[in-house]
């Protein structure tokens, strides 16, 4: 466990700190806030074709709500978690790959709903959108990270999990002491 | 999956039925807590920089710090700066700490017990967010806060920090390390639980 939450701590806050350096910024952040406007967009124009969107904003031509999706609302931040909860915990390097793959799919693919929700919260009314936005769906998405987690772990072959939890055996005794609840 | 496994599609519709009576419960205890919130940070602002808040405003859930900052006005005068946060922003995480818990039906003091872990990290949340907005506000300001090179960009992490990460995985990692053994079963496999550090005895 102290392993587990050392390694997972340094690699979420490496992976923070990354995010927010310039060069991330630009080759990676930027562009996939771009990528989440253009598919949100993509995915509400069959249904209703009154949105306009610029770099990472989008607008109902309707009533003229405009929604900017900034740092914290890409869904960068529950990948991070994601990715470092996956990196933390010992597995085989497939298998690791195929979680963070299918794990970052499904966390992006619940903020690209956060996003097309909050765009008519909005338009709807502001008090819901601000309890949405800033409080229920962060909480949401925090639990899709946690979920997606839990069944990849579950999933986790035994064949190939048996030597890592061997390997933790000798370490984990001499904690077990504290780890009882 | 072992025979004795929690079906974990179970937990999750438990957490989410809780979670909108938790919110409700977090929003209504909010206004009582956000003086004692403001106050920690008040505190924690004067480890910071000593006399920087002169006096702490409550208003309902929102607080409003009277800062000792002197921002330029017109006609050659200057103004004290009142700085407004929001505490809920950086509190939310509390509802998705609680229903988690009732999800695992974990023991009532350990509702209490990890409320009470996570006020520290509200209170660096609305400190930090405080510093930020002064940062904002320009040059003559981030002067008065100290805040220039590295300083400035100790503070702009410790704002990411707690506005981005804390609010949600702190009450999550807590609920891990509260519920370790129910964790370890709900993730059990084949024994896979144990890279968590839980012994077969420790199980629930």
């Amino acid at each position: 466990m102290t392993r587990f939450l050392a390694t997972f701590v340094v690699v979420v806050i490496s992976l923070f700190i990354a995010e927010l350096t310039q060069p991330v910024q630009t080759a990676l952040v930027l562009p996939w806030t771009e990528a989440l406007v253009h598919i949100s967009a993509g995915l509400i124009r069959p249904f209703d074709d009154h949105i306009v969107i610029y770099g990472t904003l989008m607008q109902s031509t309707r009533g003229g709500f405009m929604l900017s999706i900034e740092p914290g609302c890409n869904g960068i931040e529950a990948a991070i978690i994601l990715i470092a909860a996956m990196l933390s915990f010992p597995a085989p390097a497939a298998y690791r790959a195929i979680g963070i793959l299918v794990g970052l799919v499904a966390v992006q693919t619940l903020n690209v709903v956060r996003v097309i929700s909050l765009f008519y919260l909005g338009q709807w009314s502001m008090q819901a959108f601000e309890w949405a936005h800033f409080y229920l769906w962060q909480a949401l998405i925090m639990l899709d990270v946690l979920i997606v987690w839990l069944i990849w772990i579950r999933r986790l072959p035994a064949t190939a999990t048996a030597a890592p939890v061997e390997a933790g055996a000798a370490a984990n005794s001499a904690e077990r002491g504290t780890m009882t609840r | 999956m072992t025979p004795d496994a929690p079906p974990l599609g179970r937990f999750v519709l438990r957490t989410l039925c809780w979670l909108a009576p938790c919110f409700a419960l977090w929003y209504v205890v909010a206004s009582a807590l956000a003086p004692v919130t403001g106050t920690l940070a008040w505190g924690l602002l004067d480890l910071l920089q000593p006399r920087l808040v002169s006096a702490l405003e409550t208003t309902g859930r929102e607080l409003a710090f009277v800062t000792s900052l002197r921002a330029p006005a017109a006609m050659g005068r200057s103004g004290v700066l009142v700085i407004e946060v929001n505490p809920l922003l950086y509190s939310y995480g509390t509802a998705l700490f609680l229903a988690l818990m009732l999800g695992a039906r974990a023991q009532w003091w350990k509702l209490l017990a990890g409320a009470l872990v996570l006020l520290p990290f509200h209170v660096w949340g609305v400190a930090f967010d405080l510093l930020a907005q002064a940062l904002r506000l320009g040059p003559d300001i981030a002067v008065q806060i100290h805040a220039q090179g590295w300083r400035a960009e100790g503070v702009a992490i410790g704002y990411q920090l707690g506005s981005l990460l804390f609010p949600t995985l702190v009450p999550v990692l807590l609920w891990v390390g509260f519920c370790r053994a129910f964790v370890t079963r709900l993730g059990r496999r084949t024994g896979t639980g144990d890279a968590l550090g839980v012994p077969a005895s420790g199980r629930q």
